[in-house]
């Protein structure tokens, strides 16, 4: 279960719902991209930021043309939507997310390892 | 066709280049634009043509970026990059528009789009690129980020040495350099768990000079334990973080 190497991405994380994103790590699923094409392929990661880097794509643009992409980075601020795939279960993913991140985060024991802030800063 | 007049001089960047790549030509919307290299720094992607006249995308122009392999799609592989921008082509822009037609320029809601493909003569290469983008692309996050929940204090807290000062960490303390050291919270803990302790030994405990209600109904008949007086105000100068 990888966990982001970040402070601040770990945080956002854990705080969204881009953690159930990165909790797909590996599974195959549709990306909706804002100008109406669509990806569809194996998830190799997502960051803090809802980007996005899919393997083996099938790519539709949006005026229908089919390609085949080996490898494709789409930025979170153009996706629209991810679709989830039927046999993820949703709130496991989260939790197991959030685990891997409490393992990084409480390494050696409560008091000793990284300390970290993990709460957004009032406004 | 005319020349592409957003081509421009200058030099290469020299900072922050995470991968370059020579002999690899550029293409916008089918268009060779010449054979050059290709520099992805942090700050942004440019191409120079050998001849010295290129030009640069910045990140958060990208929507995104692909290794493109499919020969039945384009005969050459490549990197894709899909820019939310226009770059002139040709001027032609002349016909008139037919009643009830939208052309995508005039359309706010519509936004432009170049597809710029850069292809390499070493195939090879086109996994390092790929990365490389995305560590660059990754340094760029949206600034217009709807969700602005975003905003935390992102640098390490460390809770100890924010409180402490500079300087070596004791292992332990007296008792008077503890209790200088705690936060509102850690004083409400003490408090717990020495009323725990004083349960436990029926004695009343006096904590800076302030003896409980609590203490006082239950352990009347309790010994006095004299612990020695702590001066008031002692805990002003803690630093709390509410």
């Amino acid at each position: 279960m990888e966990v982001s190497h970040s402070v601040k991405e770990r945080t956002i994380a854990e705080n969204s719902l881009v953690i159930l994103l990165q909790g797909l790590r590996g599974h195959i699923t549709t990306v909706d991209l804002r100008d109406e094409s669509t990806a569809m392929g194996r998830i190799t990661n997502v960051d803090a930021f809802m980007n996005v880097r899919l393997a083996e794509v099938t790519f539709t643009d949006r005026q229908g043309t089919v390609s085949r992409l080996d490898e494709l980075f789409v930025t979170g601020r153009n996706i629209r939507y991810v679709h989830i795939p039927d046999e993820v279960d949703i709130r496991a993913t989260i939790e197991r997310q959030l685990e891997a991140i409490h393992r990084v985060r409480y390494f050696g024991g409560r008091d000793k390892g990284r300390k970290e802030f993990p709460r957004a800063k009032h406004k | 066709g005319g020349a592409m007049s957003f081509l421009k001089r200058f030099p290469p960047p020299a900072e922050g280049v995470r991968h370059q790549q020579p002999d690899t030509e550029a293409v916008l919307a089918g268009r060779t634009l010449g054979s050059g290299t290709l520099y992805i720094a942090e700050s942004r992607l440019s191409w120079l043509e050998n001849s010295g006249v290129g030009f640069s995308l910045d990140y958060p122009t990208i929507s995104l970026h692909a290794v493109s392999r499919d020969l039945n799609a384009y005969p050459w592989e490549h990197l894709y990059v899909m820019v939310n921008a226009k770059f002139e082509e040709e001027e032609t822009k002349e016909a008139p528009m037919a009643e009830g037609e939208e052309e995508e320029d005039s359309d706010d809601d519509v936004e432009p789009i170049a597809e710029f493909r850069f292809v390499p003569s070493d195939k090879s290469a086109l996994e390092a690129m790929f990365s490389a983008m995305c560590e660059c692309q990754a340094l760029h996050p949206d600034p217009d980020d709807e969700d602005s929940d975003n905003d935390y204090e992102g640098e390490e807290y460390d809770v100890e040495a924010h409180e402490l000062e500079q300087g070596d960490i004791p292992t332990f303390y007296t008792y008077e350099e503890g209790l200088s050291h705690l936060t509102a919270e850690g004083q409400a803990t003490l408090e717990r768990l020495e009323g725990m302790l004083a349960q436990s030994v029926s004695s009343q405990y006096n904590m800076a000079g302030v003896r409980t209600e609590d203490s006082i109904r239950e352990f009347e008949d309790g010994m006095e334990v004299d612990v020695a007086p702590v001066v008031a105000g002692q805990f002003e100068d803690a630093e709390v973080d509410h």
